[in-house]
Formats: structure tokens, sequence, C-alpha cells
């Protein structure tokens, strides 16, 4: 990020290298469509150039604020489109369609993040349904609690539970993991 | 709140979930609890790269990257 600071683009170059992978398959599980994830992908670095001066190591890792930029533009762009229905008629067919080898010939790097997210599958895996559902609407889906109970016909206190308990479930088995974030 | 509510709370607020009537209450015990609050905040985005990471990299198209770096050299030239 330093290099990026200092306007080096091939900073930019090796941090699109390690993360856009990582970037690109948060912005699939938003808005599920290849093409508008590649466009996104694409002003996403782009604003990760603009605005890298506005990073601070101090308030958290690269990466931490990465996919918070990642993830609101997302949002954005699929509540500007309005399409939670088409995205989820997408998300049932992809969901069984996903290959099962993405690494091939991978670095060491590759598995590490590899072995990384299995673990934390694990942690997320280990939830209740009901809870990985609310966690995954709030979170890739940028919803709210009130329409996550609309949505899921639950009551409000519900879902916030629902999504407190699965928070704390995910933050405290991401305890021994934090150091490898 | 007590710190522990306000922990609770921090985990949605991240995840942007909280309700606006939350986010005025919210925001007071930030102040309250001071740097302790901002240490867990930030701990709590934590969260954000895990989510991230959990998914399996996707492949982007090669011509991304060139028209990206063609962007950037263009501003830096300009």
């Amino acid at each position: 990020m330093k290099g990026i600071q200092a306007g080096d683009p091939d900073a930019l170059s090796q941090l699109y290298d390690r993360y856009n992978g990582i970037l690109k398959a948060l912005i699939l599980r938003v808005i599920h469509n290849e093409a508008e994830a590649d466009d996104l992908l694409q002003e996403i670095f782009m604003e990760i150039w603009n605005q890298a001066k506005n990073f601070s190591a101090q308030k958290g890792k690269p990466l931490g604020w990465m996919v918070t930029l990642a993830r609101r533009r997302a949002i954005d762009g699929l509540r500007k489109k309005q399409a939670y229905a088409r995205a989820e008629e997408r998300l049932q067919n992809e969901t069984e369609q996903q290959p099962d080898a993405w690494v091939h010939n991978a670095t060491e790097e590759e598995i590490v993040l590899s072995d990384t997210r299995t673990l934390i599958r694990k942690v997320i895996n280990g939830l209740p349904p009901a809870q990985q559902q609310a966690i995954e609407l709030a979170f890739f889906k940028g919803m709210s609690q009130r329409e996550i109970a609309a949505k899921t016909n639950t009551p409000l206190g519900t879902v916030k539970t629902r999504l407190e308990l699965g928070l704390k479930k995910i933050y405290d088995g991401l305890k021994d993991l934090r150091d490898e974030l | 709140m007590n710190f522990e509510q306000f922990q609770n709370q921090s985990r949605l607020y991240v995840i942007g979930a909280l309700e606006p009537e939350e986010v005025e209450e919210f925001e007071k015990a930030r102040k309250k609890f001071g740097k302790k609050a901002e240490d867990f905040i930030t701990k709590c985005y934590d969260l954000h790269e895990a989510f991230a990471l959990s998914l399996r990299p996707a492949k982007s198209s090669a011509a991304i990257k060139d028209r990206l770096m063609a962007m950037v050299k263009a501003k830096k030239e300009s």
C-alpha cells in the first residue's frame, strides 16, 4: 500500500495480482453477473488507486479496507439495478455449478489462502442454517434487519438474535486465524 | 449500554446491519467507551476479510488488468 500511496503503478499491479480473485469472488457473490463483476472490479481497483491516501494501517489491514470498499460498491450496484430477484435466481443456478477446483498449479500463497478459506468455511458452516442465512443476507446483500425479517418471514427480534449470535461465533472462531488475516 | 452489548452492536455495525434507530445509541456508546470501542470496532472489520476469504477466488479476464493499468498510466501522465 505504501507503494500505491507513493504513486507507483507497479505496486498496484502487484496488489491486483494478489487480490483480484478474492475481490472478484466477493463482487460475484453480491451481483451474480460475470461481465458486471469485471467492470466493477476494474472500477474498484481504480478507486483503490485514487483513495490509497485515505488508507491508514493503524485502522486496519489493506485487505480489510479493500473488501469494505468492494462490498460497498457491489451492494450499491445491486441496489441501483434492483436486481434482487434475478440475482437470487442466478444464485440458485450457480451454487450448483461452481467449479470445485479453482487452484491449479497453486503457488504457496494460494495454498495458504486455500487453507485459510477451509478454516473460515468450517467456522461458518458450524452455524445453524438460520444464522448463516441471516448473515448471508446482511453481508452479501446489504439487507437491514427489517428487510431480512420481511424476506424470511421472521420476527425482527429473532433476526437480530440470529445475527448477533452468528457474528459472535464467527468472530470468536476467527481468533486463532486473526494473525493470518 | 454495557460493553458486552456494545460488542454485539459493533459486529452488526461493521456489516451495516444496525437499524437507523440503533445507530444513534451505538454512536453514544462509542463515544462513552472511547479508545476501547475504536479498537474493538477495528477488530470487527476482520469479519469483512473473513467473509471474503471464505469464498473461492474467481478468475478475471486479463483485459481487465490491462485496461486498469492503462487508465492508471494515463492518469499519472495527465
